[in-house]
C-alpha cells in the first residue's frame, strides 16, 4: 500500500492547492475529535474523506464551514490564511457544505430558496437567471426540479439537488458533501456522482464524505482516511485497492469485513410473522402495498430487496401498527395484530428500525439514557437510572458509539453514531421479531457487518425472526435465509437465500 | 414581491441561556422606567428604589411560593410542548374544590382532615380541568392554547355564578361574596410580622417542587413527556400512547395548579369575593413568564419565581407610594417578557429579506 507522505507544516503549497488545513485540533468534552489534522484539496479533484463513524470527518467539514471553530491550527484558502467563524465566512471563501438533512425553507419556492442571501455575497440576482440555471442543471443531472414549485412538494433527492445547486450558485469553488447523497436511491446517486465529476472538471473541488468505500474509489481522485481524529494517510485512487483503504480505516478490524454469506440460521416450525393479502395506502392516498403475502418463521431472516419507494416503507409501518391496513391481516406469533396500537406490538418483543431513523427512531434533544428509557418495554413507572445507564454503557461498548458521555444530547453525535444508538437499542429489545428498514445505512463498513452478524446470531441462537428491508443487495445476500423482491407494492419473487441469483433479483427490482 | 423570512441560525448565540433572562429583566425594568417617565413623569429614581424594595420585601414571599408551584406545574406541560395557558382556570377550580369542603361539609370540625380534603379536591378538580383541555387536544385536535385560555373564562364565570348564587354568604353586609371559611380550615400563618405566608404554603411548595423533579427526572412518564416536546413521532414508533400522554401531562399540570387554588383560599383570601377574576391575582398568567425565564429548567424555577414575585411586589409598593397602580406590575412583566421574546428570537434566528 502506498501512502503519500503528508506535506509538512509550513511548506508553501503548489498553486493548484485550493484548500490547505494545517494542524487543526478540535476537542469536545471527553473526546479529541480532531488531532493535528493536515489536509490538502487540489483544484479539479474529487477528494473522498473516509473513516469509521465518529472518526472526525464531519467535525472537519463543520470547521471548514464555520459551524465549529478549531482549538488549534490554520486554514489556508488559495494560499491565504483565513479565519472561518461562520457559514458566511466560509461562503465568502468559496466553501459550501451540504449535509444529510436539507436546510431549505419549505414554504418558499426552489428559486426563492436559492436567491435567499445571494445579495449578501455580492451577486446580482434576477429570478429569471436563477430559474434558467436550475432548469439547465437539473437537465444535466437528470433529476427534474421545477424552480417555481414550493420546496415542501419536493422529494428528498430533489431537495438535495437544490442544496447542491444553491451552493454552486453562491459561487462555491469547494463543495463539501457530508453524507449528502448517502440516503439517495442508487440510480440517482450515480447521476449525482457524474454531476460532481463535471463540477470538478470545470475547476471546482469536492470533498466527499461517505461510508461506502467502493463508491469513493469509483468517483474520487484521492482519498484521505481519518481514524480517531487523526489522519491515517492520503492516497491516490490508482495506487490502492479496496482492502488497502479498509486497513487504513479500520486497522485490525478490517479483517472482519467480508461480504460472504453469513452462516444460515435454522428456521423453526413456529410462524413468527404472517402477512396475508395486505393492502396499505401510501401518503398520497394511493395503494402502496398491493396484496402482499409473507410468511416468516422464528429464527429466519427474510430479506426484502427492492428500490426505495416500492411499498417497503408502508409495509413495515403497517406491520408496526403505524399505518392503517385497509385490507388483509397481520399475525405475529399467531396473534392477530392488524390495526392494533404499536404499544401492543412492541410488547410482543418486537424491535423496529424505521425508515427516516432519526425522525421516527430517536429523540435528538435527549441523551442516550433517555432515548433508551423512553421505550415502554424498557421502563415503566419509576426508572432505575442505574440499570438504564448500564444498558447504555453496554451499547456504547459493543457498538463503539463515540460520545462524550451517556448524558450528552444525541444530536451532538455524528450521523453514524446516531444510527448506532438506534440500531443497538432495537437489537437489544428485539426478543421475538425484528423489523428493520435499511438497518445498516449510515454505518461504516465494519459496524455494518457487526450489525449483520448480530442480527444473524440473534436469529440462530435466540430464534428471533427478522424482516430486513434493504436496497443494498450486498446486505440482502449476506444475511437472508429467504429473499423476497418487492416491486410496485407487490412481492414479485421469492428465493431461498443460498440459491438466489443476483442478476435475477436485480432484474425483478427494476422490472 | 418582497418576502421576509426567518431562518434558524446554524449556531445559536453563545451563553444565551444565562445572558438572555438576565438581560431581559434589566432591559425590561429600564424600558418600564422610560415609559413611566415619558407618560406619567414618574421619577426613575423613586421607581428604582421601589423595585429594590420589592426584592427585599417580606410580602414577596407569598408570590414567590405560589409562582414556584405554578411555574413547576407549567414546566411539566411545557416540557412536552403542551402549552397550558389555563392555570387561571385550574386555580379557580382548585379554589372551588377547597371552598366546597371548607364551607359546606362537616369536615371543618377536624382541621387536619379538612385541610387535606381541601387540597385533594382542589387537586382533583384542577386536574380534571387540565385533563379536559388535554383530551380535546389529543383526541379532537383542538389547539390547547385556545382551549385552555377559553376555559379560564368558563371557570371564572362558573365561580361567579356560585358566589352570586348558591354560595352567597349569610353575613356579607351587602357584598357579593361567600362567608369566611371556618377558622379550622384556614392555614396557619408563620409568626413573622408582615409575612403573608403559612406553614402549609411552605410545605405544599416543597412537595410540589419535589414531585415535579421526581416526575420529570425519575419516572418513565417524565422521560416520555420530555421526548414528547422534542419528537412525538419517535414516541409513536416506540409504542407510547401519545394522545394519552398529552392528556396526562396537561392533567398533572392542572392538578398542581389546582393546589394553588386551595392555598390561596385557605392561606390568604379566606373567602371568595366578587369580582372573581381578582382571586387569582393573575398568578396563572404571571407563572408563564416564570417558566420561560427559567428556560423550562425546574432548578431555575424558584429563582425566576423570586424575581417575578419581587417585580409583582414592587408594583404594589409603587401603588402604595402613589406612583401608579397594579398596572405598573403588568408593565414590568410585559416589558420583560417582550424583551425576552425578542432576544430569544435574535439568538436563535436571523431575519432576511428577499426581493
Amino acid at each position: 500500500m502506498a501512502i503519500k507522505p503528508q506535506t509538512p507544516s509550513g511548506v508553501v503549497p503548489a498553486s493548484e492547492t485550493v484548500l490547505m488545513v494545517r494542524g487543526v485540533t478540535k476537542r469536545f468534552p471527553g473526546v479529541v475529535a480532531l488531532d493535528k489534522v493536515n489536509f490538502d484539496l487540489l483544484r479539479g479533484e474529487v477528494h473522498a474523506l473516509l473513516g469509521e463513524n465518529g472518526a472526525g470527518k464531519s467535525t472537519l467539514v463543520k470547521i471548514l464551514y464555520g459551524i465549529y471553530s478549531p482549538d488549534e491550527g490554520e486554514i489556508y484558502v488559495n494560499g491565504r490564511k483565513v479565519t472561518i467563524s461562520s457559514p458566511s465566512d466560509a461562503l465568502r471563501n468559496g466553501l459550501a457544505l451540504v449535509s444529510q438533512s436539507p436546510q431549505l425553507i419549505d414554504r418558499l419556492t426552489v428559486a426563492e430558496n436559492i436567491i435567499l442571501g445571494l445579495g449578501k455575497y455580492g451577486l446580482i440576482s434576477r429570478v429569471g437567471m436563477v430559474k434558467d440555471f436550475i432548469i439547465k442543471a437539473s437537465e444535466d443531472v437528470g433529476i427534474k426540479v421545477d424552480p417555481d414549485v414550493e420546496v415542501w412538494k419536493l422529494s428528498y433527492t430533489q431537495k438535495q439537488l437544490v442544496e447542491i445547486l444553491r451552493a454552486i450558485i453562491l459561487g462555491a469553488k469547494v463543495l463539501m458533501l457530508d453524507e449528502a447523497i448517502t440516503f439517495l436511491p442508487i440510480r440517482e446517486k450515480r447521476r449525482f456522482y457524474k454531476f460532481l465529476r463535471k463540477f470538478a472538471d470545470a475547476g471546482g473541488s469536492v470533498i466527499l464524505i461517505t461510508h461506502k468505500i467502493k463508491e469513493a474509489l469509483d468517483v474520487a481522485d484521492r482519498i484521505t482516511v481519518l481514524r480517531l481524529g487523526k489522519v491515517v494517510g492520503t492516497v491516490k485512487k490508482e495506487e490502492v485497492t479496496i482492502d488497502d483503504v479498509r486497513r487504513m480505516m479500520f486497522a485490525e478490524r478490517a479483517s472482519q469485513i467480508t461480504y460472504q454469506r453469513l452462516p444460515p440460521s435454522q428456521p423453526r416450525e413456529e410462524i413468527a410473522l404472517e402477512v396475508e393479502k395486505l393492502w396499505v395506502k401510501g401518503d398520497h392516498g394511493v395503494f402502496a402495498v398491493k396484496g402482499v403475502n409473507l410468511k416468516l418463521r422464528a429464527g429466519e431472516v427474510l430479506g426484502i430487496a427492492g428500490i426505495v419507494g416500492n411499498g417497503q416503507k408502508e409495509l413495515v409501518q403497517a406491520i408496526m401498527g403505524l399505518r392503517k391496513c385497509v385490507r388483509g391481516r397481520i399475525r405475529i406469533y399467531g396473534r392477530d395484530v392488524t390495526n392494533v396500537p404499536t404499544a401492543k406490538i412492541r410488547e410482543l418483543g418486537v424491535g423496529y428500525i424505521p425508515d427516516l431513523p432519526i425522525r421516527y427512531g430517536l429523540s435528538p434533544d435527549n441523551n442516550i439514557e433517555e432515548n433508551i428509557a423512553m421505550l415502554p418495554v424498557i421502563a415503566k413507572g419509576i426508572i432505575s437510572w442505574g440499570r438504564v445507564r448500564r444498558l447504555a454503557r453496554e451499547l456504547i461498548e459493543e457498538f463503539k458509539i463515540v460520545t462524550p458521555s451517556t448524558k450528552t444530547p444525541i444530536k451532538l453525535l455524528s450521523g453514524g453514531n446516531l444510527m448506532k444508538v438506534l440500531v443497538s437499542r432495537e437489537l437489544m429489545i428485539a426478543t421475538k421479531l425484528l423489523i428493520a428498514y435499511n438497518p445498516t445505512r449510515a454505518l461504516d463498513e465494519a459496524t455494518a457487518i457487526l450489525v449483520r452478524r448480530i442480527i444473524k446470531e440473534k436469529a440462530r441462537s435466540e430464534g428471533v425472526a427478522v424482516l430486513a428491508v434493504s436496497e443494498d443487495l450486498d446486505e440482502i445476500f449476506q444475511i437472508s435465509d429467504t429473499i423476497a423482491v418487492m416491486n410496485s407494492g407487490r412481492i414479485v419473487g421469492v428465493f431461498p437465500g443460498d440459491k438466489a441469483d443476483r442478476d435475477e433479483v436485480e432484474k425483478l427490482m427494476v422490472m | 414581491m418582497v418576502k421576509v423570512v426567518v431562518i434558524r441560525r446554524v449556531k445559536p448565540l453563545p451563553l444565551g441561556s444565562v445572558l438572555i433572562p438576565a438581560a431581559s429583566i434589566i432591559i425590561g425594568i429600564l424600558l418600564s422606567a422610560l415609559i413611566l417617565y415619558v407618560l406619567a413623569g414618574t421619577s426613575p429614581v423613586l421607581l428604582f428604589i421601589n423595585v429594590g424594595r420589592g426584592f427585599v420585601s417580606i410580602e414577596t414571599l407569598r408570590d414567590f411560593l405560589m409562582l414556584t408551584m405554578l411555574g413547576a406545574a407549567l414546566v411539566i406541560a411545557f416540557s412536552g410542548a403542551v402549552w397550558n395557558i389555563g392555570e387561571e382556570g385550574q386555580i379557580t377550580f382548585g379554589m372551588i374544590g377547597a371552598g366546597y369542603i371548607a364551607l359546606f361539609t362537616a369536615l371543618s370540625a377536624s382541621p387536619a382532615a379538612a385541610k387535606v380534603a381541601m387540597i385533594v379536591l382542589a387537586l382533583i378538580l384542577g386536574g380534571i380541568w387540565g385533563l379536559l383541555a388535554g383530551a380535546l387536544k389529543a383526541y379532537v385536535g383542538i389547539d390547547e392554547v385556545a382551549s385552555t385560555l377559553i376555559m379560564n373564562y368558563i371557570a371564572y364565570y362558573f365561580l361567579d355564578y356560585l358566589v352570586r348564587g348558591p354560595w352567597m354568604g349569610k353575613h356579607t353586609y351587602g357584598y357579593i361574596r361567600t362567608d369566611l371559611i371556618p377558622a379550622t380550615t384556614q392555614f396557619t400563618p408563620i409568626p413573622v410580622p408582615g409575612a403573608t405566608i403559612t406553614y402549609e404554603d411552605i410545605v405544599l411548595t416543597v412537595i410540589v417542587l419535589a414531585f415535579s423533579f421526581f416526575l420529570l427526572w425519575k419516572t418513565a412518564l417524565g422521560v416520555r413527556i420530555k421526548v414528547l416536546g422534542s419528537n412525538p413521532d419517535a414516541l409513536r414508533a416506540a409504542g407510547v400512547n401519545v394522545p394519552m400522554l398529552i392528556t396526562i401531562a396537561l392533567g398533572i399540570s392542572g392538578a398542581l395548579a389546582g393546589i394553588v387554588g386551595a392555598a390561596q383560599l385557605a392561606g390568604y383570601l379566606h373567602r371568595i369575593s366578587y369580582p372573581i377574576e381578582s382571586h387569582t391575582a393573575n398568578l396563572g398568567y404571571t407563572a408563564i413568564l416564570v417558566a420561560w425565564l427559567a428556560m423550562l429548567d425546574l432548578r431555575a424555577i424558584p429563582i425566576a419565581a423570586y424575581i417575578i414575585g419581587s417585580l409583582d411586589q414592587a408594583g404594589r409598593l409603587l401603588q402604595t407610594a402613589g406612583l401608579g397602580g397594579i398596572a405598573v406590575t403588568n408593565l414590568f412583566i410585559g416589558t420583560t417578557l417582550l424583551t425576552f421574546t425578542v432576544l430569544r428570537v435574535f439568538s436563535e434566528y436571523s431575519i432576511r429579506i428577499i426581493r
